[in-house]
């Protein structure tokens, strides 16, 4: 029986080191980067990243012209994407919470087809990456709350 | 050129004189060890797997198998026949290939690493604690881990138990409940399930004194992209070999690739797996 046990202890340490892949490296250019609109704000709005993509802010904000009302400064940024119809597109929400493939936000940073002007960032490329849209798109799966 | 004959015949002898030496120091050899009925050919169990989930086929101690696993990728039902007699079934096309070597290490344990060729390694071990001699059905526990970039990159280790039933030398049926962590490619941040739990269910049918057929399917629950990973074939044992042409929808061999299941029902491929038990 101590055999099968020292067995056993093995198995289970072999599942121990079976460990979760790192956000960090899907995330690239933004290590910091996880799938809350505060992370958000401050690694994709707000910030340029290591891959020379430009902030957000840059364009949408609200000292300069404001891009189809939106302005994505921190104090408001919250409040003009979520529930809120684009002003470009009318009929699509901006972010609809829980539904990431009907969010114009994701449409514009995905440059789907169907879309009004241009992929964001607007300086692009580079845009994001297919890791950073992936995180904005599961923050919206998750409800696209204010966290 | 007289140098080199010296050479030659000196290394000969070095080689030669540690084994006379050591044949002539060698005490009586000690008497045969009962024979191991883990050698013993097993009509209903004559492999260390169905096509892609083990069996509770025991690896004698010290006794070691190699299996090769192939699945051509090109879809069976892609055009119509003359295009399939064409690419010769599918053999013409590229495929995922399989090197398996497994190990007794002691009586009931075995363990093995396989390698496909998308650069996945796995490792995975095996203990019999139930024998259907003593109980009535086989219980093994397993365990293994698979890493893709030649064991590099993303880790999918998985736990389960495999229960099977002997129906005498008709062949067997087998149930198999394993847990795969981290089968989801992806980090667990950013999807709703990491980890599947399978329950595979398989069985092997003994048509002919030394022909089989084969068959499994692997339910799940978690991580479920594309379908149920589902496989099908015919086996011929030859002596300590089996020659296995099977059938699947998809190409896993690896726990957490099976975990991760076929492409679709609509697409199947045709396969073949060969082993080779390197003892009695």
């Amino acid at each position: 029986m101590r055999r099968v046990t020292r067995v056993l202890v093995v198995l289970a340490a072999t599942l121990m080191i079976g460990c979760d892949e790192k956000l960090s490296d899907l995330t690239g250019p933004t290590p910091d980067l996880t799938p809350t609109f505060s992370s958000i704000q401050h690694n994709i709005f707000e910030a340029p990243d290591s891959a020379g993509r430009a902030a957000c802010t840059q364009c949408h904000n609200a000292v300069g012209r404001l891009f189809n009302g939106l302005d994505l400064s921190s104090a408001v940024a919250y409040t003009n994407l979520v529930n809120v119809a684009s002003r470009e597109k009318p009929g699509v929400l901006r972010v609809a919470p829980g539904d990431p493939d009907n969010s114009y936000l994701v449409h514009k940073v995905e440059g789907r087809p169907g879309i009004v002007g241009l992929r964001m960032p607007f300086s692009g490329p580079p845009f994001l990456t297919d890791g950073q849209i992936l995180v904005i798109k599961r923050w919206i799966e998750l409800g696209a709350k204010n966290d | 050129m007289r140098w080199m004959r010296v050479v030659l015949v000196g290394a000969v002898l070095l080689a030669a004189w540690p084994q006379t030496s050591a044949a002539q120091n060698k005490p009586t050899p000690a008497p045969a060890p009962a024979d191991d009925p883990d050698k013993d050919p097993n009509a209903s169990q004559p492999d260390f797997t169905l096509i892609g989930l083990p069996t509770t086929l025991r690896v004698p101690r010290f006794s070691s198998a190699f299996r090769v696993t192939h699945r051509f990728l090109r879809p069976l039902g892609a055009g119509d026949f003359g295009d399939l007699t064409s690419d010769f079934f599918g053999l013409d096309s590229g495929a995922q290939i399989g090197l398996e070597y497994r190990f007794g290490l002691m009586r009931g344990l075995q363990v093995g690493i396989h390698r496909t060729s998308n650069k996945t390694i796995e490792f995975f071990g095996q203990y019999s604690l139930l024998q259907q001699k003593d109980h009535g059905f086989g219980l093994d526990v397993m365990a293994s881990i698979d890493g893709t970039n030649n064991f590099r990159d993303s880790y999918t280790p998985a736990l389960g138990v495999i229960v099977s039933r002997e129906l005498g030398s008709h062949g067997a049926v087998y149930l198999e409940p394993i847990w795969v962590n981290n089968s989801n490619p992806l980090p667990s941040e950013v999807v709703d399930d990491n980890d599947t739990f399978v329950i595979g269910v398989g069985a092997r049918l003994r048509i002919r004194p030394t022909v089989y057929v084969v068959g499994e399917i692997l339910p799940r629950v978690g991580y479920d992209p594309g379908v149920n990973h589902a496989s099908f074939g015919i086996e011929k044992r030859a002596g300590g070999h089996v020659f296995q042409l099977n059938f699947s929808n998809g190409f896993g061999t690896t726990m957490g690739q099976l975990a991760r299941g076929g492409t679709n029902n609509d697409d199947w491929y045709m396969g073949f797996n060969i082993s080779r038990k390197f003892f009695r």
